[in-house]
């Protein structure tokens, strides 16, 4: 490992900065709502409209398995609110069931096409590594617009915009960086800084996870994405722990 | 970067004003072409692996030293007809390397230097994981393996000419040892011919085609596809002499055919360094011979 390594770094830090723009106040409102796993479901899902497009159209573009991608997540996070309405004290049941199903859908579509199988796997496994600057513009058009009707709607009290923009943002990141630091980037951050006003503490803890680990990840040689969800866990007890031991002043 | 070329030219310069030897830089995407560089180049070679016999080459979790090493490279070698597609592109998009894209005489590819068994007349994806160019497994063939090392020895002298009598001399020792233990290991192998075999996936291919044995069914229902019960049940009523795995394939369904038809299963390495033992070209096919041997003398 030379300097010019640390190169390697830049894409997959800022990929990490966008995903966490959006998702550390999403991941607030998953927390506050106790719908956990909800990225999880809607990740599936998204792939699942990944692998229905492919099973209908021979060679679609990419734009169209994007828009197919979207359209299922949307579906899906929809279907989710009603249920939050009408079920609310199954919610969390109903979300697990949603993603078992997902799960099994696409494995019973698969069961005549492994390529379908390679896409599935490709759309929820994205490699932080493999970013490039080029990767990171729609990401970051749409977070930013994720961002500006986040501060213009009250998200709180609009559930639909709240599951609709949750929609959008997850089945771009997953593309990104994968279905498992999506889980870390939306509960970490939101959970080590529960209780506290403000976003920058959550930010922090955040951009430290993907710092450290990417670092980690370089001295190592050790794959980049679980590596970043180790250390964001990492920094988020750190940083419980130091909250514990200091006076409480912030809230 | 135009700072790093020059400083490249100067340091080139130096070389070859024979004040140092330098390494030419070699990135494997798979054990068996770092091993067949290391017969070919020796140490004139600093020789980096990709991926290591434990890994399934169609699928590689990202780490920094893929592209680092690939930055530095002086030469890729990658098996081709689409085994490295799933990760190789990203890789090379990211080292941004001009030396060692597709089409550059510092990227080679196994595949196009031997010609291809199973290329499909078209393609339907409804046949499962089929590649496009043919069958990519090529590195089971030891008449292949031959042709693919006369191909990379010529890519070895035309990207580094100071070297190419080493070179040519190295490729005709390999040869040379090469073609005797070729002799010697069809002499071992001549009772396995016509030998009906149940494979799990196709990577055996090219070994069945070598040793003249006959693949009369896969455990796999399309390549790619898991096994299932149906199928296994299906493949009961096809007479077979043995069934064929690698270690990293599981071992239950092979196993449960085993139980149902006492037709018995051999772990074959499928690579160099896949089972102890089996640590350079030589040694992988004493391994595989060997162990089919000492099935058929049971």
């Amino acid at each position: 490992m030379n300097a010019s390594d640390f190169a390697l770094l830049g894409p997959p830090l800022i990929a990490g900065a966008v995903v966490l723009s959006t998702h550390v106040p999403l991941g607030r409102q998953v927390l506050a709502r106790g719908i956990i796993f909800i990225d999880l479901a809607i990740a599936q899902l998204a792939g699942l409209g990944v692998i229905l497009v492919h099973v209908m159209f021979d060679q679609p573009g990419g734009s169209t398995v994007q828009f197919a991608a979207f359209l299922a997540a949307l579906g899906g996070a929809l279907m989710l609110r009603w249920a939050e309405r009408h079920w609310p004290g199954v919610l969390e049941a109903v979300i697990g069931v949603v993603f078992v199903l997902a799960v099994s859908a696409a494995l019973l579509m698969l069961a005549n096409d492994p390529h379908g199988g390679e896409r599935l796997k490709e759309l929820l496994a994205g490699q932080l590594l493999w970013t490039t600057y080029d990767d990171l513009w729609l990401p970051a058009v749409v977070s930013l617009l994720i961002l500006g009707v986040w501060k213009t709607v009250d998200v709180a009290h609009s559930p639909t915009v709240f599951y609709a923009l949750f929609a959008l943002s997850v089945t771009l990141s997953v593309q990104l960086v994968g279905v498992y630091l999506v889980f870390a980037s939306l509960i970490i951050p939101a959970l080590a800084t529960r209780g506290r006003r403000g976003s920058f503490a959550a930010y922090s803890v955040g951009l430290a996870g993907y710092l450290l680990g990417l670092f980690g990840s370089l001295m190592t040689d050790l794959p980049t994405g679980p590596s970043v969800v180790w250390a964001m866990a990492t920094v988020a007890l750190a940083s419980a722990f130091l909250r514990r031991t200091k006076p409480q002043t912030s809230n | 970067m135009r700072n790093n070329r020059l400083s490249m030219s100067v340091l080139l310069a130096l070389l070859l004003a024979g004040t140092a030897q330098a390494k030419l830089n070699v990135f494997a995407c798979e054990p068996e072409w770092a091993a067949l560089v290391k017969e070919l180049a020796g140490d004139e070679a600093s020789i980096f692996a990709a991926t290591h016999a434990g890994q399934d080459p169609h699928h590689v979790e990202a780490r920094p030293s893929l592209i680092a090493r690939l930055r530095s490279a002086d030469l890729a070698v990658c098996t081709g007809a689409e085994l490295e597609t799933g990760w190789m592109p990203m890789v090379q998009r990211r080292a941004r390397n001009p030396k060692v894209l597709p089409g550059q005489p510092g990227y080679f590819e196994a595949t196009d230097a031997v010609t291809l068994l199973e290329k499909p007349a078209e393609l339907d994806r409804a046949e499962g994981d089929v590649h496009g160019d043919g069958n990519p497994h090529v590195q089971l063939d030891p008449r292949r393996i031959l042709e693919i090392a006369k191909a990379l020895s010529a890519r070895l002298q035309q990207i580094d000419g100071s070297n190419s009598t080493l070179y040519r001399r190295r490729l005709q020792d390999f040869a040379a040892r090469w073609q005797a233990a070729l002799s010697r290991w069809q002499g071992d192998a001549g009772a396995l011919r016509g030998r009906r075999v149940v494979v799990h996936h196709q990577e055996w291919t090219y070994l069945l085609d070598w040793l003249g044995m006959q693949r009369v069914g896969s455990l796999e229902p399309k390549p790619g596809i898991p096994p299932n019960m149906a199928h296994l049940a299906q493949l009961k009523q096809q007479p077979a002499d043995l069934i064929v795995l690698s270690p990293l394939n599981d071992e239950k369904p092979a196993e449960w055919l085993t139980s149902q038809t006492g037709v018995p299963a051999v772990v074959l390495p499928q690579t160099v360094g896949a089972v102890s033992g089996s640590d350079d070209l030589f040694s992988l096919f004493d391994t595989i011979v060997r162990r089919l041997n000492d099935l058929e003398h049971r």
